[in-house]
């Protein structure tokens, strides 16, 4: 149903212990925004994809489809940045519209290279993350984390219905194409709001019988789920340590610099 | 080639190139990586007196009746499936509503701020919408700002008796359009225009973001109504059980 999802489950490093792959991830991220330089971004990006679609065995063509998703913002975004309307032209281009000029400075158009880089970088660990480890195992990550019980649980289940639902939702909108629900622009919207609406009685009835079940076998408060461990190795430690304080030392100069 | 053919065919490369460039037109979630370590610190240390607000009253909910735990986890991933399907939409580009308007109108502002981040959350590392590092901006915008518009709307209009589909209406649309000045003003703050500063750089993303923001946002609005609509039909024992439907206004 989702395709992060259904990928991530079959990735050569699920097994990998997640809680490096997590911290690996996060702290790459980190330097990459925090530096915001290209001796940063460039590497983390080709490390990311290297390990993604080599050892996790994600298939390279949908990696490279997923990583044009923020493509629509990256470029809206961008051009705002880039484009300016002033009175007076700037050095990188400029062209005349009856007074005003529509134009930019090659100190912005640098800026937003250098942003774009960054941000497909940043985008490369988020898909490292989420394409080599299955949300359980960064659940388990997040409860070592100390984050509220409360917080997790609600994460949990969510995670749970999100499933449920898409099914059932997908369920009712093929029932209504094959009545033709889908015959004009009016029906569409009435479809999908009576779609919508359908779900959400479901949705509460659903949560009253997960209760009962929850509770007939004896819920109190909290769930209590048996995490499955994979035991870190040492060498992958020392591998990221490494990584990381190199990265760390490029994040400084690029600062200083 | 005759005159007329040839703008013909420039016409419709034009409309080609436009739908290549905008194929997906979400809620303005901010991509990954986008802004600046301390915008993004400082966007998270806002959302946090909401969160905390939220989190309390959910905990108080919680421990009032245990069953509303697994209510609120399928409001929250009711929200999320919501969010993530595409919506019949004009151009045929496919958009996603934001939801937390009609998340904000049925559950209220405290409980959405914590059930939003969870959405976004899982919105980043399951759809790549929005990023980790974003995640204060986008919380503060789409969990915090438009739910608490939307609200303050809908209870506005109903306490000057204003019809509740309007009512529900213009709560979603401008909730969702203060969503969409709010990721705009984000943006501007990271990044000043050269020419004008923040206020032109505002104007600039507003500009660039309009034809798929407004368009979405009016939508949403129908949908919403639409929904309601269709709660108020089939689902009034359960609108009241989470106290949208006062007991005799429930048919």
């Amino acid at each position: 149903m989702i395709l992060i999802d259904k990928l991530c489950y079959r990735s050569g490093l699920r097994y990998v212990n997640a809680t490096e792959k997590f911290v690996y991830a996060v702290l790459s991220l980190v330097f990459c925004v925090v530096s915001g330089s290209v001796a940063v971004a460039v590497p983390v990006f080709l490390i990311n994809g290297i390990l993604t679609v080599g050892k996790g065995k994600i298939p390279l063509s949908r990696y490279i489809r997923l990583l044009q998703i923020p493509a629509a913002f990256l470029i809206l975004g961008t051009a705002a940045i880039l484009i300016n309307i002033s009175e007076v032209p700037m050095d990188a281009f400029a062209f005349p519209i009856g007074k005003w000029y529509i134009t930019g400075s090659v100190e912005s158009v640098i800026r937003v290279c250098r942003l774009c880089i960054t941000a497909l970088s940043a985008v490369s660990c988020l898909y490292f993350l989420s394409l080599n480890t299955t949300m359980t195992d960064i659940l388990g990550v997040l409860r070592k984390l100390h984050l509220p019980d409360l917080l997790i649980e609600l994460m949990m289940l969510i995670y749970r219905f999100i499933f449920l639902l898409l099914e059932t939702a997908s369920a009712i909108t093929t029932a209504q194409e094959s009545r033709l629900g889908n015959r004009d622009y009016r029906t569409r919207i009435r479809s999908f709001g009576a779609m919508a609406s359908a779900l959400f009685v479901q949705a509460l009835k659903r949560s009253n019988m997960l209760y009962d079940a929850m509770e007939s076998r004896c819920y109190d408060g909290t769930i209590r789920v048996l995490p499955q461990e994979q035991p870190a190795r040492k060498k992958e430690i020392i591998w990221i340590a490494v990584y990381e304080i190199l990265l760390l030392l490029i994040t400084i100069w690029s600062i200083i610099e | 080639m005759t005159k007329k053919e040839t703008i013909l065919l420039k016409a419709s490369v034009a409309i080609a190139a436009l739908s290549a460039v905008a194929p997906v037109s979400n809620a303005m979630h901010i991509m990954e990586g986008y802004l600046p370590a301390g915008y993004c610190i400082a966007w998270g240390a806002i959302c946090l007196p909401f969160l905390i607000a939220g989190f309390i009253s959910l905990k108080n909910k919680i421990r009032e009746n245990r069953r509303n735990m697994t209510l609120i986890a399928m409001a929250g991933a009711f929200i999320f499936v919501i969010s993530s399907l595409k919506i019949p939409s004009v151009t045929g580009s496919c958009s996603h509503m934001t939801g937390t308007g009609l998340g904000a109108i049925l559950l209220g502002p405290a409980a959405v701020s914590v059930l939003g981040i969870i959405v976004l959350v899982f919105q980043a590392v399951l759809l790549a919408h929005g990023g980790l590092t974003t995640l204060g901006a986008n919380t503060f915008s789409m969990a915090v700002a438009g739910p608490l518009v939307s609200f303050g709307l809908y209870k506005l209009c109903g306490k000057l008796k204003v019809n509740r589909r309007v009512s529900v209406f213009l709560a979603a649309f401008l909730g969702d359009l203060f969503t969409y000045c709010v990721t705009s003003i984000q943006l501007a703050l990271a990044y000043p225009s050269e020419a004008g500063g923040v206020v032109a750089s505002v104007l600039k993303f507003l500009g660039v973001f309009a034809p798929t923001q407004l368009p979405l946002a009016v939508i949403e609005g129908i949908l919403t109504v639409v929904i309601v609509i269709g709660l108020e039909a089939y689902a009034a024992p359960e609108l009241k059980s989470i106290g949208f439907l006062k007991q005799k206004e429930a048919r």
